[in-house]
């Protein structure tokens, strides 16, 4: 068989477009997720058990469905059932940051009760409010602690965009897909977009390795 | 809005055969990406530093690119390059599998290097060799410490072979597509589709930690 090539070439700026869009998808997502998942670890750690609870349900559930799943599932029940009508790419970054939100949760949970109990009986002791220990001893310490864990989550949630191709929109995986449609050169299109994102989520990867080295929990 | 369930009535087999899918693919991938994870997680370890960064190549790579991707690539692409077509349920079992074994490679790895060197050591000056020293002394430990670690990741096993809809494997989420599109029920569909992973994924994730937390004391040191 033969190569042909040139297509890719011929298609490299639709391909970057994509991956361009893959870039923002991520980055909005967490962004969203942050404060998302540290707001869903706080309802969980409440004295209301209702709250507690209430977190508690959304974390499991949406940690333990697939996330493709999850992205049918807003795409096509929000807008038939309860008239919620969102764009394809706020479908995608609800269904994301939903996902990602439940991940944080628990990452942010774990970072929060480890940090020694009594640090908050000393921010008592020196007069400290709880809320007041709670942002300037307490989260600035979990979070550094948890930073490993966040920067797996990120690279993760790279990877998982890609499946908001499903319900076209056009990021990498969909823009190559659909090359590979129109041009026939299957192999050809399917390979530049592997390579594309390992050039991207390779260094990544890399990244979260060392962010683990550096920042590693000793006690 | 009302809720019918009609849909369940007439295609409960077509669905239960679906779940029957996805638990193949499941299993069998997590068992494919075992042989892969134990094979290259230990030439890491003890493999000298040559067969380390070969294989921590392949591990990487696997790490940064998506799911999606390499079972697009092993199903429409791989084909193109040997000549013959592949079946659908090999090419998910084979995508998903190799893409388990690299984290599963690195599970091994963590668990293996996380009992201290000097147990080594101390197996050496009694006179063992090196395998009995892995297999007597640093296996039963590792193999405790790596336990939550496994049981998370074929919760992502059974969470990840519902991408293997996209290439038309005949699991759980695209017959619950297929249902979907004949009823018109979408919210029913995959509103269930939802409870049955969750069914499936939720007890094992807890059901490991459970036993984890029986057995974590034989795994420390």
């Amino acid at each position: 068989m033969t190569f042909q090539w040139h297509v890719i070439w011929e298609s490299l700026p639709r391909l970057l477009d994509g991956a361009v869009m893959t870039i923002w998808l991520s980055v909005v997502t967490m962004l969203i997720a942050m404060p998302g998942g540290l707001l869903w670890s706080f309802m969980r750690m409440s004295r209301f058990k209702a709250i507690s609870l209430l977190s508690a349900c959304f974390v499991e559930f949406f940690r333990a469905t697939p996330l493709i799943l999850q992205i049918y599932w807003v795409y096509y029940v929000l807008p038939a059932y309860f008239d919620i009508r969102l764009s394809q790419i706020g479908t995608a970054i609800l269904g994301l940051s939903c996902n990602i939100s439940a991940f944080n949760s628990e990452t942010f949970r774990s970072g929060i009760v480890s940090i020694r109990k009594g640090q908050w009986s000393a921010g008592r002791a020196i007069g400290m409010t709880d809320r007041q220990i709670m942002w300037h001893i307490v989260l600035p310490q979990a979070v550094l602690r948890v930073l490993p864990a966040l920067a797996t989550t990120w690279v993760s949630l790279f990877k998982d965009t890609s499946l908001v191709s499903i319900i076209s929109v056009a990021d990498l995986s969909y823009v190559s897909l659909k090359i590979r449609s129109e041009t026939y050169r299957i192999l050809e299109v399917l390979t530049a977009m592997a390579a594309i994102y390992w050039l991207m989520g390779y260094p990544q990867a890399k990244l979260v390795d060392w962010i683990h080295r550096r920042y590693k929990v000793t006690e | 809005m009302t809720i019918s369930l009609a849909p369940f009535i007439d295609s409960w087999p077509f669905l239960l055969k679906a779940v029957g899918v996805t638990l193949f693919i499941s299993v069998f991938s997590m068992l494919l990406g075992f042989v892969i994870g134990v094979i290259v997680g230990s030439l890491r370890t003890y493999g000298g530093k040559f067969l380390d960064m070969t294989l921590g190549f392949y591990v990487d790579t696997m790490r940064a690119i998506p799911l999606l991707v390499i079972l697009v690539w092993v199903y429409f692409a791989f084909p193109m390059l040997t000549g013959h077509s592949i079946n659908v349920t090999a090419a998910a079992i084979a995508a998903l599998g190799i893409h388990l074994g690299a984290y599963i490679a690195e599970t091994i790895r963590a668990g293996l290097t996380s009992v201290r060197k000097t147990q080594m050591s101390a197996a050496l000056a009694l006179g063992m060799s090196r395998t009995q020293a892995v297999r007597t002394i640093i296996l039963p430990q590792a193999v405790i410490r790596m336990l939550p670690s496994l049981g998370s990741l074929f919760v992502f096993a059974v969470k990840d072979s519902a991408i293997a809809s996209v290439i038309a494997v005949p699991e759980l989420l695209r017959q619950t597509q297929v249902v979907a599109g004949n009823t018109y029920r979408p919210f029913e569909l995959y509103t269930a589709a939802m409870l049955v992973y969750f069914l499936l994924c939720f007890p094992v994730a807890r059901g490991v930690d459970m036993i984890y937390k029986r057995v974590a004391h034989l795994g420390s040191s």
